[in-house]
């Protein structure tokens, strides 16, 4: 059998046993494993769709971290002052949609005692009336939205800067995304963050199960979903003429164009499809993690990123999502401290120190990632044979 | 609502005027057939600062750029815009108080000062290597560790001059063994799409060095003390305290702060000595105006770029070495300095040295003016790392090339 098969008999597998884990997996420490899946998706989406920013692009974007605060943050907007009502409150502001009235709270603050609109309201409002949140559903897509738009706007901003001048621009970005974050404490709360609720906030049953709201089963199914359809129109749009076009922008921006690429388009697209990747993959997280401050825009949080996809392999989706799972799982796993003789060793943080030898490393001397190269030697396998065995076949034809 | 009132009108007017002058003014040259460089940043400038009017004579005459007709504007500009913050809040302490103004003044050029060697470091970088140096703000960090260490850790009591010079030599080496083993196969041709390149592998230093001196010295804020108490001296023109010098009874320096200054000043001396009167600094020089025919010159570009690389880490690690008295220290210091010294470079332009100096200088005042002037102090603090950025980006989109640098 060739070895062309191997990568992806292994990956329908691999897929096949994410989806059952939950089930088969009984011991002890069940949460804790959980919830490395899925940070560990969660870092996959964010790698892999950096990694066609910057590594099928070009465009060493670091604003992906901020595109992934957006959606978050859009969600939880959306959770934490829009409400459903069965009958007017004539206080805050409201849309009346059919029989309900859809009520968006004013902001309050963090430490003022002030009520919102709604709590003096309902004082007055007539007996049975339902408040109720709207679907969470509809705040996740709201966030993919507001990602999609920010990249675009960005993706517009930045069409004239190159390499250095794109990363200062897209830094300097998040730096004033994180800054009006935090400052603007009476909308976002600031640094004591804002609160989600979970993805079902009310438990699920399945199959005769029930589920409690806090289970870990629901956001990993979520995630493992969102993950796999990431990778899936990221696989598929790469296999077309735009994972071709992006690829000639990222060689020469000139030469492509001149070649008929429609280049300010290309680059407009790439730059919102990754960012409303990040966006639903920071929607879903704030769900499940249930708060979320402005540390999320830190830049070490987007240095992660960048080593997961660097790591893994810049110019290969499937490559930086991988290499993303598994630097996260070693991250956890290097966690514990050790002692040579009386120094004691505390790897919570050398474990990063080590890990940014490894990046930089991996960058001088295997430009194509850790993983990139193994999955070559798969896919790749019998290609030089057959290339070869085509030119003897036509030994002159073409030749001019 | 006074306040918001006067002051965002004036405002309004300003950008609403800039942006046709910025919009419109190459048009109108370029159906003249004049030079249409600079043009906008003119008409954006006269806009802003006249008016219609001044725009109105600016398309009819059309005179080609001058340096002036971009300068006088600007501080028109600058002058029209602190006069609406006068009258909008004429309460505040900034209005009031000259002598209040007059110390902010001064500790704002005398930060800017320090900031500005910080920003030379990253564009002599730049101008050599072509590259900007994600880990500077990393550098000035380590610099600072150093420099605490030596007076405060291994050898208390040390000449703190030892200590600075301690400082130099440890980022210098730093910087050369990163750009020989990391950033001379980008010179080499070794590596494909070496911008792309440069920014990954000094982004991975700067992830090293700090996890490296977090796991080292901890995270708890260190602080060396003053390295020399001023002598006690009192006239009619300055009093002195062991912390501190005041002018006039009103404007009150901090004495590590004063230090500081003192140190980049004669530093930058040294360095425009170096750089203009030493044949390896003319050899540098050479080697940024252009690599290949410094290398037919008989110049080892390859040496010059470690060089320019470990010199610039080094005025990195130096200001660390100066500031490190001044504010308390952190392993994460880095990431404020880092991006402070981007918005400096890009505003005075990248790889241009007197742009570096004079934006240093400019983001200097804007901070001193900004936590001083500016009401709502909780907010505005909270604001401040993103004003800067604010500058950052305005002027990547609208005049990539800053100030001073050279045109693309």
């Amino acid at each position: 059998m060739n070895r062309q098969w191997i990568p992806r008999i292994a990956g329908i597998l691999a897929v096949v046993l994410l989806f059952i884990f939950p089930f088969i997996y009984g011991r002890a420490d069940y949460d804790f494993i959980m919830h490395l899946w899925i940070t560990a998706f969660f870092f996959a989406i964010l790698a892999s769709s950096w990694s066609l920013l910057a590594g099928y692009a070009g465009q060493f974007s670091f604003a992906h971290m901020a595109f992934m605060a957006i959606g978050a943050y859009t969600a939880a907007l959306y959770g934490n002052y829009i409400r459903i009502l069965s009958a007017p409150t004539n206080l805050c502001t409201e849309y009346q949609i059919g029989g309900r009235w859809l009520v968006i709270l004013n902001p309050v603050g963090v430490t003022s005692s002030a009520k919102d609109c709604l709590e003096i309201a309902k004082e007055s409002l007539p007996v049975g009336t339902i408040i109720s949140q709207p679907s969470i559903w509809w705040g996740v897509l709201g966030g993919v939205l507001m990602g999609g738009i920010f990249g675009l706007l960005v993706g517009y901003l930045v069409l004239r800067l190159r390499s250095t001048y794109l990363a200062l621009f897209t830094i300097g970005f998040a730096e004033i995304l994180r800054a009006a974050i935090s400052a603007e404490i009476a909308i976002t709360q600031g640094q004591a963050g804002l609160e989600l609720l979970p993805l079902f906030p009310r438990g699920l049953t399945l199959f005769g199960n029930t589920y409690s709201s806090t289970d870990k089963l629901m956001p990993y199914y979520a995630m493992l979903f969102l993950f796999l359809l990431c990778m899936a129109i990221m696989l598929r749009l790469t296999g077309t003429r735009f994972g071709l076009f992006i690829r000639a922008l990222r060689e020469d921006e000139e030469a492509a164009a001149a070649l008929g690429v429609n280049v300010v388009r290309y680059k407009v697209m790439v730059f919102t499809i990754t960012a409303m990747m990040a966006a639903a993959a920071g929607a879903i997280f704030g769900h499940y993690i249930g708060i979320i401050t402005p540390n999320i825009l830190l830049i070490l949080q987007m240095s992660l990123v960048i080593a997961m996809a660097v790591i893994g392999g810049l110019e290969s989706i499937v490559a930086s999502a991988i290499g993303a799972i598994i630097i996260l799982f070693m991250l956890e796993l290097l966690r514990n401290s050790f002692d040579i003789g009386p120094v004691r060793v505390d790897m919570t943080l050398w474990r990063l120190v080590f890990f940014g030898a490894v990046l930089m490393l991996t960058l001088r001397f295997r430009r194509n990632g850790l993983i990139a190269p193994i999955l070559d030697w798969f896919n790749r396998a019998g290609v030089a044979e057959e290339t070869v065995a085509k030119r003897q076949a036509a030994p002159t034809e073409g030749s001019d | 609502m006074e306040y918001s009132s006067i002051f965002f009108l004036t405002l309004l007017w300003v950008l609403v005027w800039g942006a046709i002058g910025l919009a419109v003014t190459p048009r109108i040259y370029l159906r003249r057939d004049k030079d249409v460089s600079q043009t906008g940043l003119m008409g954006a400038l006269i806009g802003a600062a006249f008016g219609p009017i001044g725009l109105a004579i600016l398309w009819v005459f059309t005179p080609s750029y001058k340096t002036r007709w971009v300068l006088l504007p600007g501080i028109i500009v600058i002058f029209i815009l602190s006069l609406a913050f006068a009258r909008a809040d004429p309460n505040n302490l900034c209005v009031t108080s000259g002598s209040f103004v007059a110390s902010q003044l001064v500790n704002g050029i005398i930060i800017g000062i320090i900031y500005s060697l910080m920003a030379l470091g990253i564009t002599l970088i730049f101008s050599i290597l072509g590259i900007v140096s994600f880990a500077h703000g990393e550098f000035y960090m380590v610099g600072g560790m150093i420099a605490y260490f030596m007076t405060a850790r291994w050898f208390p009591g040390v000449n703190p001059l030892l200590a600075i010079l301690a400082a130099c030599v440890g980022t210098f080496l730093i910087g050369y063994v990163f750009e020989r083993l990391f950033l001379q196969p980008m010179h080499t041709g070794e590596v494909e799409r070496p911008g792309e390149y440069a920014i990954l592998i000094t982004f991975g230093l700067a992830f090293f060095l700090q996890y490296f001196v977090q796991a080292t010295v901890g995270a708890n804020p260190v602080k060396a003390t003053r390295y020399f108490d001023f002598p006690i001296v009192e006239n009619a023109l300055f009093q002195t305290s062991k912390g501190s010098i005041t002018f006039f009874d009103a404007v009150s320096i901090p004495n590590p702060r004063l230090t500081a200054a003192v140190v980049a000043v004669l530093m930058l001396v040294v360095l425009l000595l170096f750089l203009y009167r030493t044949w390896t600094g003319k050899a540098l020089r050479a080697v940024s105006e252009d690599k290949q025919a410094a290398a037919v010159a008989g110049i080892n570009t390859e040496g010059m770029n470690t060089l320019a690389f470990a010199l610039g880490s080094m005025l990195a690690g130096l200001s660390g070495a100066m500031l490190v008295q001044v504010f308390s220290w952190l392993p994460q210091v880095g990431t404020i300095a880092s991006s402070r010294s981007f918005v400096i470079i890009v505003l005075g332009g990248m790889g241009s040295l007197p742009g570096a100096f004079i934006g240093g200088l400019m983001v200097g005042l804007f901070e001193a003016a900004g936590t001083g002037c500016i009401p709502d102090p909780t907010r505005a603090a909270s604001y401040i790392p993103a004003y800067g950025m604010i500058v950052l980006t305005l002027i990547l989109l609208l005049k990539p090339t800053g100030l001073f640098g050279k045109e693309l």
